[in-house]
């Protein structure tokens, strides 16, 4: 029988090897601070279109989280939503396996 | 208006940032994809119950996958898709459907992309992107090469293809222009948001062939039933790993 965690390894090299990228970007590059890509981007508009961020007014009123802490609890909260869908179906799968067998 | 700039604040096309035009364009190409997602969706969950898990844990990869931010070698962040799975198990339209449940959500409650772009982020994240990802599946699908990797030269492209539209969106029009013309324009924002998303991409495609060997190894008869693989293929992909 062929080895059969072939697929875990090389995704746990992958993994490693995105990890080790990151921490060598981090501690060389200077002026690195990994802010989105979007971000840059709305920097960029504005600064060509010679304003500050603050002066684009949204189209369409828009709720800003008033916290970074307020933001993180809902990227978990998404997060969470997204990990439970895909444990309940696996765990689903696995009972309607034993059952069968 | 009230706006607070912090770093990562934004992700997809933020609020604001898309003219009144180009937000009504994006949402009529979004409309009509979304109306045929929901018409193809209750056809599949009403031929077949079985396919609901399946729609779960790939919708779920949409939600958890969508809320990372990673870090890039160029010393920014984005994040993956993880539209692939939905896209090769049910098609672009339905992958757009689930889409526009994250992306909602990201606009209400979040403010990352606003409403009136929503269209715009519909049409990269939700529809082109799993389309790049669809034709890829339906030209390796039936070909020699083995579902792991189909499952991840399609969960790759389908997210760098994101971003390539993106920038594609922002360079056709957007409430400034960055430069002169269209095309060096395309290629800055190119080399912002497409070419550091290039090792998220790989990642994701990775991790993803992993999660489908799962799949494969747990509920095989789904991917014969719902013919998303032939069941050789299967079988021996199974057998393979």
């Amino acid at each position: 029988m062929a080895f059969r965690y072939k697929l875990e390894i090389l995704a746990l090299v992958t993994i490693i090897a995105f990890c080790i990228i990151f921490f060598y970007t981090n501690s060389t590059m200077n002026g690195a601070d990994f802010t989105g890509t979007d971000t840059i981007v709305a920097a960029k508009i504005s600064e060509s279109a010679g304003s500050s961020e603050r002066n684009i007014s949204p189209l369409i009123p828009q709720w800003v989280p008033p916290s970074g802490e307020i933001e993180s609890t809902l990227f978990a909260l998404q997060a969470a939503a997204g990990g439970f869908l895909i444990g309940i179906v696996f765990g689903y799968w696995i009972g309607q396996k034993k059952q069968n067998s | 208006m009230d706006r607070k700039t912090r770093p990562g604040e934004y992700m997809h096309i933020m609020e604001g940032f898309l003219p009144w035009q180009w937000c009504l364009i994006w949402w009529l190409v979004a409309l009509p994809c979304l109306i045929y997602g929901v018409y193809q969706l209750k056809k599949v969950l009403a031929a077949d119950r079985e396919a609901l898990p399946l729609l779960g844990v790939t919708g779920g990869f949409i939600f958890l996958l969508s809320s990372l931010k990673l870090p890039n070698p160029v010393g920014t962040c984005s994040h993956p898709t993880g539209t692939g799975l939905s896209a090769i198990c049910f098609g672009p339209w339905i992958t757009a459907v689930i889409c526009t449940i994250v992306l909602l959500f990201q606009s209400l409650m979040l403010a990352h992309g606003g409403l009136s772009t929503l269209g715009a982020n519909i049409v990269s994240m939700g529809i082109v992107g799993p389309f790049v990802g669809y034709m890829v599946y339906r030209l390796l699908k039936d070909s020699t090469i083995n579902i792991y990797l189909t499952v991840f030269l399609v969960t790759a492209l389908a997210d760098l293809s994101t971003y390539v539209i993106t920038s594609f969106q922002l360079a056709l029009g957007s409430i400034h222009p960055v430069s002169g013309d269209m095309g060096s324009a395309f290629i800055i924002y190119l080399g912002i948001f497409a070419i550091p998303q290039i090792s998220i991409a790989i990642l994701e495609g990775i991790v993803l062939s992993l999660v489908f060997k799962y799949i494969i190894v747990l509920k095989p008869e789904i991917l014969i039933r719902l013919n998303i693989f032939s069941e050789e293929k299967v079988c021996t992909s199974r057998d393979e790993t």
